[in-house]
């Protein structure tokens, strides 16, 4: 324990510090490039000031450097981010187990065009991530991936091991709150709250056309159905376990894990490999997502009574 | 069980490199390839991937699986952004038809066709120049590797103890299994994807709790040895030497000159239509 504390304060000292130098790096290498870039650009067409490319991106790069850097003062020293010995083991065990377990089940394949397989492993990182907090959920997804894929033969596929390393971490965040049906609260009502607002827009500009990928115009009205649709389903969700709000508040939270990290993973491959919206979700995060929320909706809460009976009889 | 990692010791020029030169390599190279959807330019990276492939003395054999769901996967991703929309962030607007279906989106147009070939051999370049990783990283070097690469000692431990793991735990899952088995458990019983999730649990809370709760030794021998209170040393230690200072360079130079020239030239990397695919349209 005195080991623990001793290292929080002093990465409580550093946090003001320590992200400056990344971003720095980050900020002057992308100033760097677009300023050439406008220069190459001015040479070439003869036409414009080099400093036109740069003033028009330099707002949005700083910005978001200043963006990250607040996010990472105002959450880096709270108690779920840090890492002590404990934590340490528990990433390596989750790794582990996710890597043998989703080893045994990479063969059995669904349809689907990319490396999709049901996964019942998948409820690994998740129960990591709720049991030890996000950065061992995020721990065991990512390198738990690498090591399945290692086992199996795949290769590496760093986009795929991000969103398994999100699907750990962002169940892991409702430790984050007091307590767990606080935890579920908040969910759902962001949840709620978003897509109703959505919806209220979405009826209001019945006409507005946005484009697609292909520069095809469509009407927003009609998509109306989307977030009414996901908001009943979050409600209906809270109020259908309101009987057992810790297994509730799991379930919903790891929902919400698989979605992110899953959806991650596909649309990423729309910026990575070119794919289409179409081929991104129905290709790869339907069924991805698909079987990992069945696998995670039916052994998470197993496995979370077996731990909390678990630990009450070993009294750690 | 026995777990078997696909790393063998091999007398060749790329594993004589540093670890962390090799990943910093295809890491760069990749966000340099992701700028571009001019085939002749993702060829030059595919002639890279192929030279780093061939350094590497992988075989097919040793490799098979890698290739076969490689090449079915980008197949089958190419293949479906061609039947069901333009790809690639407004990469290209369907100019040239070939064909047109009942619906708008069935089109069938000499951008699509070029940009589904050089999206088929981004992927598969892509692949390629992650694929030799696990081959040639031997298990014990991913926690000094990514110590090497900055990261904290803390999750470069828990890295090389997650390979450790992993032949224990392949242990625990067959002795789980046995012991379930010699009590009437059958993994294969008929049933939908639902019943065979559930049947997975016998197996899966033991393995996973067991090993949670054993854990709590490792964590006690940490502590007791003052896990965690100052800076690591490691056993092995890598030291880059000039070829792979030679490899960064490359990658990086790569990367800033596509990236410049990206900014620079309105249409450097954009998608390259043969005047052969636009013939077909007329």
């Amino acid at each position: 324990m005195a080991t623990q504390t001793g290292q929080s304060a002093s990465g409580t000292g550093n946090k003001w510090i320590k992200p400056l130098i990344p971003l720095a790096i980050i900020v002057v290498v992308s100033v760097v490039l677009l300023y050439v870039g406008g220069l190459i650009n001015v040479m070439t067409s003869g036409e414009g000031s080099a400093a036109l490319p740069l003033s028009s991106w330099l707002f949005s790069i700083v910005a978001g450097a200043v963006v990250i850097y607040g996010l990472y003062v105002g959450f880096a020293d709270r108690p779920i981010w840090q890492v002590g010995t404990r934590e340490v083991v528990y990433m390596a065990i989750g790794a582990a187990l996710y890597g043998v377990l989703s080893w045994l089940t990479n063969f059995i394949q669904l349809p689907s065009i990319s490396l999709v397989s049901l996964r019942p492993a998948a409820v690994i990182p998740v129960f990591f991530g709720i049991a030890f907090g996000p950065v061992v959920g995020f721990f065991s997804g990512f390198v738990g991936n690498v090591l399945g894929d290692a086992l199996t033969g795949w290769g590496v596929y760093p986009l795929w091991d991000v969103g398994n390393g999100l699907m750990g971490m962002v169940p892991g965040l409702m430790l984050g709150f007091r307590n767990r049906e606080r935890a579920l609260n908040t969910l759902t009502y962001v949840v709620a709250g978003v897509a109703g607002l959505a919806a209220v827009l979405m009826l209001l500009n019945w006409n507005y056309t946005v484009s697609d990928f292909a520069g095809n115009e469509f009407a927003v009205g009609p998509l109306v159905w989307i977030p009414i649709l996901a908001g009943v389903l979050v409600v209906g969700a809270r109020y259908l376990f309101a009987k057992n709000i810790d297994t509730a508040a799991a379930v919903v939270w790891g929902a919400l894990g698989v979605i992110v990290g899953m959806g991650f993973a596909a649309f990423g491959g729309i910026i990575q490999n070119g794919t289409s919206p179409g081929a991104a979700f129905f290709g790869e995060f339907v069924p991805a997502a698909g079987s990992n929320l069945l696998a995670v909706a039916i052994l998470l809460p197993i496995l979370l009574s077996a731990w909390t009976s678990a630990q009450a009889r070993s009294g750690r | 069980m026995l777990v078997s990692w696909k790393y063998k010791d091999r007398d060749t020029l790329y594993q004589s490199l540093d670890p962390r030169a090799r990943l910093i390599f295809v890491l760069v190279l990749m966000l340099a390839l992701m700028q571009v959807w001019d085939l002749r330019l993702i060829l030059l990276f595919t002639a890279a991937a192929l030279a780093q492939w061939l350094s590497s003395g992988l075989t097919f054999r040793e490799t098979r699986t890698f290739w076969l769901i490689m090449l079915g996967f980008a197949t089958a991703l190419s293949l479906l952004t061609l039947l069901t929309g333009n790809g690639g962030w407004g990469t290209f607007v369907d100019t040239h038809i070939i064909w047109q279906g009942p619906w708008r989106w069935m089109t069938l147009s000499s951008e699509r066709l070029a940009f589904a070939v050089a999206q088929f051999t981004r992927i598969v370049t892509l692949a390629l120049f992650f694929a030799p990783i696990p081959y040639t990283i031997h298990p014990a070097r991913y926690g000094v590797t990514f110590k090497g690469l900055g990261v904290g000692d803390k999750f470069a431990v828990a890295t090389d103890l997650a390979f450790r793991f992993v032949p224990n735990l392949a242990h625990d899952f067959q002795t789980t299994m046995d012991a379930q088995k010699a009590r009437g458990y059958e993994l294969e019983r008929a049933g939908g994807a639902l019943k065979a999730l559930r049947n997975l649990a016998p197996l899966l809370v033991p393995v996973t709790i067991g090993s949670i709760l054993k854990g709590e030794d490792v964590i006690d021998a940490m502590d007791l040895r003052a896990f965690g209170t100052g800076p690591r040393t490691w056993y092995h230690r890598l030291v880059y030497r000039l070829r792979d200072y030679l490899l960064i360079g490359a990658a990086v130079v790569t990367f800033v000159l596509v990236s410049v020239l990206n900014l620079g030239l309105a249409t450097f990397g954009d998608l390259w239509v043969p005047e052969v695919l636009v013939r077909l349209a007329s």
